[in-house]
């Protein structure tokens, strides 16, 4: 399969949805093609996985038409859209929606977005974006737990870690190929 | 002479700013408390020293405040570039406080008062009074306080075009480049202070080229809040909270400038602590992250030198013995790090030693106030 991944952050943005991509490209390269259009500037790499960086010291709508054209020339050989929330992506993936018929998944990632487009244009932009999708998640991993110095090796916690991801990964891959069909 | 004239200035400076603060200060009711740790020792070295957020004569003396009693930190000057610097870190402060992309917020001391009296500007905060001070606190402690204090710093990215405008007129903004020319600016310096140096200049140069070859990864860590001198003294932790001091050495820069600066203050003082902090960084932050952090070392090393360096003609006897040492100290440091291998505990110990019997009572005692 050919997947886009499209997100408002991306490391070294410590943020989430930032860390999650990052991990899920590294996680989904090893079976699919991954691309990922994201606000970056200078984005970490991934082996295998090509990135699009729409640097976000643009002003806002030429960054807004920047990722829009990004995101368009990367869907037209992608089999399914990953978006996550947030206007800078969804106004986009909307717009995208117009002129192509890919399908596209969103996930609530960044909960603080959301709670933003409670009202107003906000508001219409994130449910322009999740009437077109075909469906909208708020699934996760649980986080990666710290190893730190002066304290026991979390052991029992990365075990957790792992295996919530190898559910989530299980989640996308049945997700991504019923919306295909 | 020279050694004689720079350690002579400061004190002419610090009566003269003393004589002329000591009323003001009274009359807006604040006493002076008799020891002043901030205004002796080495200080005279390091006016005009600073790398970030300005830089001039200065003083920061302790004090109280007549009505209550509370502990204050008084920083006064009426030199035009120490002004600034206070302006800067009252700047820098306020506008903390307001950046909405800051996902954490940094504590600093409550603000008594900002005025200015004639030439003089006067800027006084609250004492954070400490249970003890960073360095005595268990490891463990030390490490998990220190990490807490970047975390917050970290929090604070400015990536987008409205980050950039709310605060390009109040922090400054280093990219790549500009730590490549403050680099120059430290190769020239200590070219100039030491022209005799042959196996500096080549360290330097190798620490330059090193630098220059990994720019990308240097700039993919930009654009973060960072403390240019986050070192104990610029602590206090008070029921577990850290309050970060002088505001103006906080810039949006490299994310690991205020972890290098840390970790290159810890080789020294607290070997394990920096330990642990690069194998932090090993085992949670990616190879980029860490080779960062190496590379902000190196920059760190290179300010330091500089300093140390120009150190050599404004000291005499003693002093001046210390500061070649301390040149060839960190001299060895920066080829420990620039051929990526642990420096030997035995160079450590070897200079700790020289340093302590190098260093004057008054020195000493501003040390242990400091940390």
């Amino acid at each position: 399969m050919r997947i886009v991944l499209a997100t408002p952050l991306y490391p070294p943005e410590i943020a989430e949805p930032g860390p999650y991509i990052k991990e899920l490209a590294k996680r989904l390269v090893k079976l699919h093609g991954v691309t990922i259009v994201a606000y970056a500037r200078l984005p970490e790499k991934v082996p295998g996985v090509r990135i699009v960086a729409v640097d976000k010291r643009q002003p806002l709508l030429r960054r807004l038409i920047s990722f829009f054209f990004a995101l368009l020339h990367a869907a037209r050989e992608a089999d399914i859209i990953y978006a996550m929330n947030g206007a800078s992506v969804e106004l986009p993936v909307a717009l995208l929606s117009l002129f192509m018929s890919r399908p596209l998944i969103v996930r609530i990632g960044d909960m603080a977005a959301h709670e933003r487009a409670r009202s107003g244009w906000l508001r219409s932009i994130e449910r322009s974006a999740f009437t077109r999708a075909r469906r909208v998640i708020t699934d996760g991993p649980a986080p990666r737990p710290e190893i730190l110095p002066f304290e026991t090796f979390p052991a029992e916690q990365l075990g957790t870690h792992e295996r919530s991801w190898e559910e989530h990964l299980r989640m996308l891959e049945d997700l991504f190929t019923h919306a295909r069909s | 002479m020279h050694a004689h004239n720079t350690q002579q200035e400061w004190e002419d400076y610090r009566q003269r700013e003393l004589r002329a603060a000591i009323p003001v200060l009274e009359k807006l009711g604040f006493g002076l408390e008799d020891e002043q740790p901030h205004t002796g020792g080495e200080r005279f070295l390091m006016a005009g020293a600073r790398d970030v957020g300005g830089g001039g004569y200065k003083l920061v003396l302790l004090g109280t405040r007549r009505a209550d009693g509370k502990r204050v930190v008084i920083k006064t000057s009426s030199d035009k570039e120490g002004i600034r610097e206070i302006c800067t870190e009252r700047k820098a402060r306020e506008t903390l406080q307001t950046l909405k992309f800051a996902y954490r917020m940094l504590r600093a001391p409550e603000e008594i008062l900002y005025a200015t009296h004639g030439a003089h500007i006067i800027f006084i905060t609250a004492y954070i009074e400490q249970e003890q001070s960073f360095l005595s606190r268990p490891i463990a402690e030390q490490f998990s306080l220190a990490l807490q204090a970047f975390k917050a710093q970290e929090s604070v990215h400015a990536t987008a075009y409205s980050h950039a405008r709310a605060i390009r007129t109040v922090f400054g903004i280093r990219g790549v480049q500009e730590y490549l020319d403050s680099f120059d600016a430290f190769c020239a310096a200590a070219a100039r202070n030491d022209s005799q140096d042959r196996a500096l200049a080549q360290s330097l140069a190798k620490a330059r080229a090193f630098i220059a070859e990994h720019r990308d990864t240097i700039e993919q860590y930009c654009g973060f809040l960072t403390h240019a001198d986050f070192v104990p003294h610029n602590l206090r932790v008070h029921e577990g909270n850290v309050y970060l001091l002088d505001s103006a050495s906080l810039h949006f820069g490299n994310k690991y400038e205020s972890w290098a600066r840390f970790a290159n203050f810890m080789l020294l003082y607290n070997r394990p602590l920096e330990r642990a902090l690069l194998q932090y960084v090993h085992d949670n932050r990616t190879p980029e992250e860490e080779l960062s952090l190496r590379l902000m070392r190196i920059y760190k090393l290179g300010k330091l030198l500089e300093y140390h360096t120009g150190a050599l003609s404004k000291t005499a006897g003693n002093l001046n013995t210390l500061s070649k040492k301390r040149v060839e100290f960190w001299r060895e440091v920066l080829e420990s790090l620039l051929d990526n291998r642990p420096l030997s505990d035995d160079v450590i110990s070897r200079y700790q030693r020289e340093r302590d019997s190098l260093r004057s009572i008054e020195e000493k005692k501003r040390q242990e106030a400091l940390h």
